[in-house]
């Protein structure tokens, strides 16, 4: 009982941290004002739904799983197809004051549904249709993301999967597979999904210097606010990237960069180990967990936030692609925020009840 | 629970068990890509950070130029001949343009112009840096100015700056004299980094001769902008305020000047006025002529070649770059020298019957009636052929020359223009080496009175003029004041000066230069009327005129007694100097000594 008060408090204490670090950047950034009241607010709802989500029993969860993926799913549909746009993106479903991503949504609702099919994968009489059925279940939401289009999203699908998939175990041949599904994916949303702009964004990756004042521009600026940083960084408010708006996006997707500037390396390095304690937690949990699915459940969660942690960070300072990726956490924005509190009261929830015989 | 339940149960442990081996793994090697991406940030951090934080500076960081003011132009008088104007110009940096096409068609609608035209004067940036702002238009009216600086969101490309443009308020009057500007070549700024893209230099004139002196020093404002190049605020990080250029007095006098260009109108030819007692320069006026304000706003390329292409080449200054035969002018250095030499006796007598036959040709005067017996003074007077031909013959060319070169002709006046020329004193020696031709004893006759291969710049003429007029001296002019260098005694005995100079004063006031006199002041001079069909085969032939017309000298000073000024009027294909030049000589003398008198 000691050790399981321990693993979900600093769980919970370390996504907490985050979240103020990511207030911290947010007002430094100094952006019209609102940004930080707005963000305390999805911070407090936050808490809110973690606290609900570990009260709720994952057996129940995952017991009604393909119903919640159904609905998620046609959720997805209804914006893609219907939805408000919004910087170009067709994403978010008016709710009263407060927009909600069903892409968000939809991630939990996949993790749920494939950790249920994988566990039954390991019993002795496994339901028919195999990896196929997996990766479908998988493939559908990443397509209607890729059309919103949120190329980013949908991408983050592909470590939960992974993931899942690996730790379930799969015969060499499936893996084969997997990577053959994966990569035909791939060429599918390039040659349907993606739209002009996207795959420029990609090319400019690999030649950043080709076009200084497009992605290219995003690329190098970000690169130089995170070296400007050097050891210790400029300090509070002192970023001069992002502040003179060198930086895109300086609240969102590179508030990492931002941090990377104002508090140098030594800001990185303790935000990279409340990441690893969030995570290693996290892993605590799935190790714990008394059910192949419960554990399951946990590795695609956590999956799930580790590809947008190492995303992320890896795009802030130049390693992969821009797009549109935020860090949990810290990033401002209320869905995605919500998200990433979901995931964690799931897993408080699962520690919660790792001793609790049926 | 039942078996089956029971035998599911420890199936799942072991499931369970692979899991939590297979998760561990996976979570190693989850620690492994952690471990790359926090490399990468050590690296351009902590080894690469120093380097960053340069860029970050830079990013932030603009040096914005600020202009000299380019000195002012004075003539002697203090009044002012070239100044700066208030003038709103557009800039485009081009890098920030997404589609240069489509600015550029902007531009073009705002400013009522043609984009090709736009596109064409980009070109002359070829080499410059794309975040280079670079000119693109001048004098914006106000309306425009406000257009553009309403859609500075959309077209973040355009920068309107106020700044100066130089004013020629005298237009085409001074344009030789002065110069104009335009912008430093890519080359041009290669070499001196002080320049900038829009910078103006002097092209030609003053304008270039004192082009560092009137340029200044430009100087430079550090500020911080944001990531569209906005201004953050007004407080400057650094700053290094500009030197303005200095101001360049000249010589010139720009009543004289006016008058000089008025009189020549929409004649070909040069007017040279100078004081022949140090050599300053009061006028110099070249026709055509051009206007000078049209390049300072940077001609257009139809504007550019009417001009460099147009048949009398207007941007040629006639007064020093371009050579004439002297014709009878040049009776003055035959005079001199025959004086000087003794082979000439002021009384020797010879006879003129209109033609004379020397090495078996036939030699016309002029005056095809004949002048009859002339000693040199009456020669002189009525510029007589036939006298000098024959004086000319006893001469020979070698003392010919000795004089003409003595006194100023076959070699640059050394006026402060780099561009002038040295004109053409034929010898035997120079024809060897130049034409691979023996020197014909017949040509000496053609010397003797001006024609033959000689060749002199109206400028020069005037020098030789002064020499007379001030007793035997070398000037070296100039239009910079203070630029007076010592006139050079050119060993001339004074009797000899004193009669040639009297003998001129004798040409206006009953010879072939009387319609140069006047009631206002007294004057000295000699006319001249060049053939140039005889001169045809020493001339290019694209500079041989399609009208074989004479050419008209005149060359005169005043007042006899204590010469203050010469004034030599040269009209290309303008007919006889007695009929056409001289009458304008008179007018710029009654202007010099009428309207103010010299003390």
């Amino acid at each position: 009982m000691r050790r399981l008060r321990t693993v979900s408090w600093q769980l919970a204490g370390s996504a907490l941290a985050l979240s103020m670090v990511g207030l911290v950047l947010i007002s430094s950034a100094e952006l019209t004002a609102g940004y930080v009241s707005r963000q305390s607010l999805w911070i407090a709802l936050g808490v809110v739904v973690m606290l609900i989500a570990a009260l709720v029993d994952y057996t129940v969860l995952l017991r009604y799983a393909i119903w919640i993926y159904v609905v998620a799913v046609l959720a997805l549909a209804a914006v893609t197809f219907f939805g408000h746009e919004a910087g170009g993106a067709r994403s978010w479903i008016g709710i009263g004051g407060l927009g909600g991503q069903p892409s968000d949504f939809c991630k939990i609702a996949t993790v749920l549904l494939l950790a249920r099919r994988l566990a039954d994968s390991q019993a002795p009489v496994p339901p028919r249709g195999g990896l196929w059925v997996t990766v479908a279940i998988c493939a559908l939401p990443v397509l209607l993301i890729a059309r919103q289009p949120d190329l980013g999203g949908a991408l983050m699908f592909v470590p939960a999967l992974a993931a899942m998939t690996a730790v379930t175990g799969v015969s060499l041949r499936s893996a084969l597979v997997a990577v053959g599904a994966a990569l035909a994916l791939v060429a599918g949303l390039w040659v349907f999904a993606l739209q002009d702009y996207q795959k420029e964004r990609v090319l400019s990756y690999f030649q950043p210097q080709a076009d200084p004042l497009g992605s290219g521009y995003q690329v190098r600026q970000s690169r130089i606010a995170v070296g400007s940083g050097q050891a210790l960084g400029k300090g509070y408010g002192e970023g001069t990237q992002s502040k003179l708006r060198f930086l895109p996006t300086p609240h969102t997707d590179f508030v990492f960069a931002v941090l990377a500037e104002e508090y140098g390396f030594a800001g990185v390095t303790l935000v990279m180990a409340l990441f690893l304690l969030y995570l290693g937690n996290g892993v605590r949990i799935a190790l714990a967990a008394r059910d192949p699915a419960g554990l399951l459940l946990v590795v695609g969660l956590l999956a799930f936030l580790a590809g947008y942690v190492l995303y992320n960070t890896a795009m802030v300072v130049g390693l992969l692609p821009i797009t549109g990726i935020p860090l949990p956490f810290l990033s401002y924005g209320g869905s995605f925020m919500l998200f990433c509190c979901a995931a964690t009261g799931l897993m408080i929830g699962l520690d919660l009840r790792r001793f609790v015989n049926i | 629970m039942n078996l089956e339940s029971h035998g599911h149960e420890h199936s799942a442990d072991r499931v369970l068990l692979l899991m939590a081996t297979r998760l561990k793994w996976f979570v190693g090697s989850l620690a492994v890509v952690f471990a790359v991406i926090l490399g990468s940030y050590w690296y351009y951090q902590v080894v690469r950070g120093e380097h960053y934080g340069r860029l970050a500076e830079n990013n932030r960081l603009r040096i914005l130029r600020l202009d000299a003011p380019r000195g002012l132009i004075y003539d002697h008088t203090g009044q002012l001949l070239a100044e700066n104007t208030p003038t709103f110009r557009l800039l485009i940096v081009r890098g920030r343009s997404a589609d240069l096409e489509k600015s550029l068609a902007f531009a073009a609608d705002i400013l009522g112009s043609d984009r090709k035209d736009l596109e064409r004067s980009l070109e002359r940036y070829r080499g410059v840096g794309s975040d280079v702002p670079v000119l693109l238009a001048e004098e914006l009216e106000l309306n425009q100015v406000a257009r553009f600086e309403v859609s500075i969101l959309e077209h973040p490309e355009f920068e309107v700056s106020a700044s100066r443009r130089r004013l020629y308020r005298h237009s085409d009057q001074t344009a030789h004299l002065l110069g104009y500007l335009s912008e430093p070549t890519a080359a041009e700024q290669d070499r001196d980094p002080t320049l900038a893209a829009a910078d103006m230099i002097g092209r030609s004139g003053v304008e270039r001769l004192r082009d560092r002196t009137l340029r200044g020093t430009a100087g430079e404002r550090t500020v911080v902008v944001d990531s569209r190049g906005r201004l953050v605020s007004e407080e400057d990080v650094d700053r290094l305020d500009a030197v303005p250029g200095e101001s360049v007095h000249l010589t010139v006098d720009l009543r004289l000047q006016q008058e000089a260009q008025s009189l020549l109108g929409d004649k070909v030819g040069a007017i040279v006025a100078l004081d022949p007692r140090d050599g300053a320069v009061r006028a110099m006026a070249s026709s055509p002529s051009f206007d000078p304000n049209g390049f300072a706003g940077r001609l257009n390329q139809e504007d550019w070649e009417r001009i460099v292409g147009a048949p009398n080449r207007p941007l040629q200054n006639r007064a020093i770059q371009n050579t004439y035969p002297p014709g009878s002018v040049f009776k003055i250095v035959m005079a001199v020298a025959g004086l000087a030499e003794g082979l000439i006796h002021p009384e020797e007598r010879i006879w003129c019957g209109g033609a004379t036959r020397i090495y078996d040709r036939r030699w016309r005067c002029w005056q095809s009636r004949g002048h009859g017996r002339l000693n040199l003074r009456g020669a002189l007077q009525h510029s007589c052929d036939i006298y000098f031909y024959r004086q000319g013959m006893k001469m020979g060319i070698e003392t010919i020359a000795r004089h003409a070169r003595r006194l100023g002709l076959g070699e640059p006046t050394g006026i402060e223009f780099p561009s002038e020329r040295e004109g053409l004193v034929p010898d035997a020696e120079w024809s060897l080496t130049s034409r691979g031709l023996p020197w014909y004893p017949g040509e000496t006759v053609s010397v003797a009175i001006g024609q033959g291969p000689l060749l002199t710049t109206p400028l020069q003429v005037a020098v030789m003029t002064a020499a007379v007029a001030n007793g035997g001296f070398l000037v070296r002019p100039y239009v910079l004041a203070g630029g007076a260098r010592r006139p050079e005694p050119i060993g001339l005995d004074a009797g000899v000066v004193a009669f040639v100079a009297d003998a001129l004063a004798n040409v206006v006031e009953t010879g072939t230069g009387r319609s140069a006199r006047n009631p206002v002041v007294t004057v000295a001079g000699k006319t001249g009327t060049a053939q140039v069909i005889a001169q045809a085969t020493w001339t290019r032939s694209e500079d041989l005129p399609s009208e074989h017309a004479d050419h008209a000298w005149f060359t005169s000073y005043a007042p006899v007694a204590a010469p203050e000024l010469v004034v030599v009027v040269f009209l290309e294909h303008g007919g006889r100097g007695s009929e056409v030049a001289a009458p304008l000589a008179r007018r710029m003398h009654e202007s010099y000594f009428g309207a103010s008198p010299q003390t």
